[in-house]
């Protein structure tokens, strides 16, 4: 250590701002809960030096889409004959599940981690002791975590967008529907009727009905045309199911796939970080929400246990599965229905579909209850 | 189904084209592999840390932190005898090379016009049926340094918790720098820079960016006074290297450097002395000094008797939460009244009669060293004279008179329960 300054040159005294009980600004300031941008950036600071969260973060969101796309791309490369373009739908929807997967997990290892960096470091006492809104302290953390996670999940989400659309095989012009019939591709509602309308011998055969189709049943869908033909509504559906499978998806459904991750990735980390605030502990933490996502999830999803349906749905993943992109949810495999099986389970395969006010609300709830949980202890805790 | 399916291992299949539909069912083999080489990567990356680890005790010029020496006193140790007299200009450790006593501020503990710097009337903590702060009355005046002393479990640290609404008390008011805490707690905080415990900070972290997340905190012109306080604690220098890398003492200083953020008028500094070597303790006596001197007042909590009395103007003795005694250390040793002269002459034994006699002092005794004369009680140095005329006059010859105060370490064990019942 240097000498201290003399007394006569003190280096602070001269900057000293006036403190006048009820009159001082930054005294008001500090009252505030909402975070300020240079505590959002610090918090930030501290969750980006971590470099081995960092590491796990780019290895489980970044690292399957580099791993499989770069490994096709290369074996593409240099043996076009035996290895078809890297984009391909199927492999975009099982990047994408494993990024689902894997993201919601790292989601809650950072925000364990963000929760709890604090008090196991012994930092948040004095933190506390500036005299700023411990809200505010927790508010901070969830942007900051966000930071972290929803750069790298836009990194990789990209570059499997940008494979899957650029280095494809060549889109089929026409769906494939029963008998080996073909409907042109890229059709609506509409111009699905107009077509089934024009070709009413195709339609019939098209979407002849079959157990468990759903697309069961006739109607007569436009004057002068009596043949047996589906539901349009149903007819639709099951067009653009097959469409899902055989065609990249729309750059429309893309964004809303990329929104449904983001989603995923937010609600594992504002869970971790409300969970984290809660114990104080990390390890804790992240082995229960690990637990929920690849043991609990799948259970509730598939099996249907009596009288309890309701409070299956209320596991935010069974909603999460709900409000999977229909553009997502057909090609992983695994069965009918809306998603497939993931993890032995993940899809709600078994589960009745909930509506869209309950899903919403169970989604919601999940964010809000964990929010307030962590913030109260926050404000509450010893420090 | 093949191995790669057993092993949970399909996704990669993908990248050979297998068919849709028979290569992406994820197993929790896979999840488990994935956990394991994070687990694994984790892993390297703390060996990696660790094995910088065995430098953190080291301060800058590669030394290693000492323990506090054993001549100094500490209010844990064994007692050590109440009766014993010590040089006022050597220091109760027996240190000669330790500076003299500085000159204390006059401090006064009448009413204020301001407000105390820390005030708290009846002020209670419990931890279940064990009553750490036991309703503490406790005033500190303004721009002063002042010691809150205590052994060892007394309560000190939670005291300043309490004080600093870190925890809740169970009973009494508190107020800082005359604003009521914890009804504005962060507009009293806003004058204030404590360390608690011990500094701790982020370790993957520089010392800067630690400092510059306590300011982000704080707010205000906090910022700007980062270059400040590491120049003003000596850690420009180091101020961007990790935290994990610094040495306890410099841990110290940045620790007062994060006090200093707010430029504070008030700073409650928790045991600063622990984990430093002679030097660093030297050096944080100095920074203390000359913070007190700037019209800051620092209020510091410490078992460590002699750093007190030397860094301290005022000063509250503590024992199992409560507040003994409290005043300007000079008054406090005062009223002890336990000053002596050390008589080095050619006759002790008449030397010792005459004084008697005369009636002049408060006692005598003959002891190894010689005449030991006893002054009474708000005796000035005249005395002192008096009873070296007194013995010329007589004939004996005076080799030499050494005056002999009280230190507050004499005080202490004479006013503590916890010592003074020890043999």
């Amino acid at each position: 250590m240097t000498s201290p300054a003399p007394a006569a040159e003190p280096l602070l005294s001269e900057q000293r701002s006036p403190v006048v009980p009820g009159r001082t600004p930054i005294a008001r300031r500090l009252g505030a809960s909402m975070p300020t941008w240079p505590l959002i950036a610090t918090k930030h600071l501290e969750l980006r030096k971590r470099r081995g969260l960092m590491i796990t973060v780019a290895v489980m969101i970044i690292g399957p889409t580099v791993l499989v796309m770069g490994l096709r791309l290369a074996f593409h490369l240099f043996d076009p004959a035996h290895n078809g373009p890297a984009g391909d739908p199927s492999v975009f929807n099982a990047i994408t599940n494993l990024t689902a997967e894997f993201g919601f997990i790292v989601a809650a290892v950072v925000g364990a981690a963000a929760g709890t960096t604090d008090l196991n470091d012994g930092v948040f006492r004095y933190l506390v002791i500036t005299g700023r809104s411990r809200l505010a302290l927790y508010l901070a953390r969830i942007p900051a975590g966000l930071a972290v996670l929803i750069p790298a999940l836009a990194v990789a989400f990209t570059m499997l967008c940008l494979v899957t659309a650029y280095e494809a095989v060549p889109q089929p012009t026409t769906v494939s529907m029963n008998s080996g019939i073909s409907i042109p591709a890229n059709f609506d509602q509409a111009q699905l009727q107009t077509w089934l309308r024009q070709h009413p011998a195709e339609a019939g055969e098209a979407f002849e009905p079959s157990p468990g189709s759903g697309s069961g049943g006739s109607t007569k869908v436009g004057p002068g045309v009596q043949t047996s033909v589906p539901k349009i509504a149903a007819a639709f559906s099951d067009y653009t199911s097959a469409e899902d499978s055989e065609f990249n998806p729309a750059p429309n459904e893309m964004f809303k796939i990329g929104l449904w991750l983001a989603l995923e990735i937010g609600i594992g980390f504002l869970v971790g970080l409300g969970l984290g605030s809660l114990t104080g502990q990390r390890t804790l933490s992240t082995i229960l929400l690990i637990g929920l996502e690849i043991i609990v999830t799948p259970i509730l999803a598939r099996v249907q246990i009596p009288y309890f349906l309701n409070g299956q749905r209320l596991d935010v993943g069974v909603a999460m599965d709900q409000l999977r992109p229909a553009a997502l949810a057909p090609a992983t495999g695994g069965g009918p229905g809306p998603g497939g099986l993931l993890f032995g389970g993940r899809g709600a395969l078994e589960i009745p579909p909930m509506a869209t006010w309950a899903m919403i609300s169970v989604i919601v709830g999940w964010i809000v209850v964990w929010s307030v949980i962590g913030a109260w202890r926050m404000m509450t805790r010893d420090a | 189904m093949n191995a790669i399916h057993v092993l949970g291992l399909a996704p990669l299949a993908a990248v050979r084209n297998v068919p849709p539909g028979a290569g992406f069912h994820l197993g929790p083999g896979l999840i488990l592999l994935v956990l394991l080489v994070l687990g694994g990567i984790g892993f390297g990356v703390s060996r990696m840390r660790g094995g910088r680890s065995s430098k953190q005790h080291d301060d800058e010029w590669g030394r290693r932190e000492q323990p506090p020496p054993a001549t100094t006193p500490v209010l844990s140790s064994p007692a050590t005898p109440a009766t014993r007299s010590v040089r006022a200009d050597v220091g109760p450790t027996g240190d000669t090379s330790a500076p003299p006593a500085r000159a204390r501020r006059a401090v006064s503990f009448g009413q204020p016009a301001g407000g105390w710097a820390v005030e708290t009337h009846g002020l209670t903590k419990r931890f279940g049926s064990n009553v750490a702060v036991n309703d503490v009355e406790l005033r500190v005046p303004r721009g002063c340094a002042f010691g809150y002393l205590g052994p060892n479990g007394a309560g000190k640290t939670t005291l300043i918790r309490t004080l600093l609404g870190l925890t809740r008390a169970n009973g009494g008011t508190t107020s800082l720098l005359g604003i009521p805490v914890p009804a504005e707690r962060s507009r009293a905080l806003a004058g204030v820079g404590a360390i608690v415990d011990e500094p701790r900070f982020h370790p993957h972290l520089t010392g800067r960016d630690n400092l510059r997340l306590l300011a982000a905190a704080r707010g205000g012109d906090a910022a700007r006074r980062i270059a400040p306080s590491l120049e003003r604690v000596g850690l420009t220098e180091r101020a961007d290297h990790k935290v994990s890398s610094y040495s306890m003492g410099m841990r110290q200083r940045l620790g007062v450097a994060s006090c200093l953020l707010g430029d504070p008028k008030l700073l409650i500094l928790d045991e600063p002395m622990n984990g430093l070597d002679p030097a660093g303790m030297h050096q944080m006596r100095e920074m203390i000094v000359s913070l007190a001197d700037e019209g800051r007042t620092v209020m510091l909590s410490s078992h460590l008797l002699d750093e007190v009395e030397r860094t301290c103007d005022a000063v509250a003795i503590v024992d199992r939460g409560r507040v003994i005694r409290q005043g300007p250390i000079d008054e406090l040793i005062r009223a002890a009244g336990t000053a002596s002269v050390q008589v080095d002459c050619a006759d002790p034994a008449r030397a010792a009669r005459l004084i008697d006699e005369a009636g002049i002092a408060a006692g005598t005794s003959l002891t190894d060293a010689g005449l030991t004369v006893a002054l009474p009680a708000a005796a000035s140095r005249e005395l002192i004279a008096d009873i070296n005329r007194r013995l010329v006059a007589a004939g004996i010859s005076v080799y030499g008179l050494q005056e002999v105060r009280a230190s507050l370490e004499d005080w202490f064990l004479s006013v503590t329960t916890r010592l003074g019942e020890q043999p």
